[in-house]
């Protein structure tokens, strides 16, 4: 512990300087006032710089060398260590190995067994699905037959009203025999109102010129 | 008009140009030509290169310029090609005049000035860590290490003049953990030294 003493009867003043205080931020430019100063550079004698030169390369081989052999040593230990306890961890891991493998296998059985369930489930629910489907399938399929039959026999019926080359003449005297004219109105009770001029007692001729034009 | 020159900033050790400086305006960027280091001039023995291959660079690396070139350094001329890339900017490359090269050429002697060098392959000790490590073996109960000595390693280079111990070989010099022999004794002039 500190006692006041110490800091009211000082003999010093107690002033702590930062170097920092008197520098340069770093981000700013050379100062205009110094941008044409250039440092001298230090003047060392030729003696004095040989021998410097041999002494600090000396420090730094020697350095070199007890860092080197600091490095070597802990290599080998590390690796003298690791020989060591590999011998323990190898029958650690196996027995670690198996007793895995026995809960894996454990596991799995457990998993297969209500995978097969699920399966039995699944594919009664499968035959179930395509039984029912089949039968509606059955159904439609007869269904189609039986309307198409029916169409069948509609059609065998009508055709023979139907004109064909050979009753072609037949037909068109018909036809001519018994003009049909359409040209009528009907009101609300469905009564006829022929029409006074009938377009379909006019010559043929005439009217298709008619139309034409 | 004269011009003045007004430099800025700190001084430097290099002398001359950067290598695209030399090489962009020579004919056939200079191929065949030889150059110079000048910081390497500080060694006496003959210290130059042979540009044998030149790449320009893209626009964003203007300073620079891909250089392969024969590399003697300190009078021993190196197996290969060397690349200069990262420090072709350097403002520290002289051109050596066409006139000037035979006399450089004839001066590579393949010799150093001073008799070969065999660097040792260990280091004793400092004497505190001897201390340390053999009463850290006794604690651990290893066997006592019987002469306390460290490998050394040194830093791969090609321009190394020293050579390295083979072993079974004696080295010419010898490291060790104490101040030495010092190379300018006027230094010592009246220090006591054991």
């Amino acid at each position: 512990m500190i006692s006041q003493n110490v800091f009211l009867k000082r003999s010093w003043p107690m002033l702590v300087q930062c170097a920092e205080a008197h520098r340069k931020p770093r981000w700013l430019p050379v100062a205009k006032s110094k941008i044409y100063r250039i440092p001298k550079r230090p003047v060392v004698s030729e003696e004095e710089r040989l021998e410097l030169l041999r002494i600090n390369n000396n420090y730094k081989t020697q350095m070199r060398a007890i860092r080197r052999f600091y490095y070597e040593e802990m290599i080998k230990e590390k690796s003298t260590k690791e020989s060591a306890s590999s011998e323990m961890s190898i029958r650690l891991e196996a027995e670690d190995w198996a007793r895995c493998v026995e809960l894996n296998e454990k596991w799995n059985a457990e998993v297969a067994a209500e995978r097969e369930e699920r399966r039995k489930i699944q594919l009664a629910e499968m035959e179930e699905y395509a039984l029912a489907h089949m039968e509606v399938k059955d159904r439609e399929l007869k269904e189609r037959i039986e309307k198409a039959t029916k169409e069948i026999k509609r059609q065998k019926e009508l055709s023979e009203t139907f004109i064909t080359p050979e009753n072609l003449d037949e037909a068109i005297e018909y036809a001519i025999a018994n003009p049909t004219d359409y040209n009528y109105a009907i009101d609300l009770r469905g009564k006829k109102y022929v029409g006074t001029e009938t377009p379909g007692s006019l010559p043929k001729d005439e009217k298709r010129t008619n139309s034409s034009v | 008009m004269t011009t003045v020159i007004k430099y800025v900033g700190r001084t430097t050790d290099f002398k001359g140009k950067t290598l695209w400086e030399i090489v962009g305006n020579l004919k056939n960027l200079g191929v065949g030509r030889i150059i110079v280091r000048s910081v390497f001039e500080r060694y006496p023995e003959p210290s130059f290169m042979k540009i044998v291959k030149v790449e320009t660079c893209p626009d964003e690396e203007r300073r620079r310029v891909r250089v392969w070139v024969e590399k003697t350094f300190r009078g021993r001329k190196l197996p290969g090609l060397t690349e200069i890339y990262r420090t072709s900017y350097k403002p520290d490359y002289k051109l050596i005049p066409k006139h000037e090269e035979s006399k450089l050429l004839t001066s590579v002697t393949n010799e150093h000035y001073f008799p070969e060098v065999i660097l040792p392959n260990t280091i004793e000790m400092p004497p505190l860590m001897k201390k340390f490590i053999i009463k850290d073996h006794e604690k651990k109960g290893l066997e006592l290490m019987k002469n306390l000595v460290m490998p050394l390693s040194y830093n791969n280079s090609p321009n190394r003049v020293q050579r390295i111990a083979k072993p079974g070989e004696q080295p010419t010099v010898e490291f060790t953990m104490s101040l030495g022999k010092p190379a300018s004794p006027s230094l010592y002039e009246g220090v006591l030294h054991k």
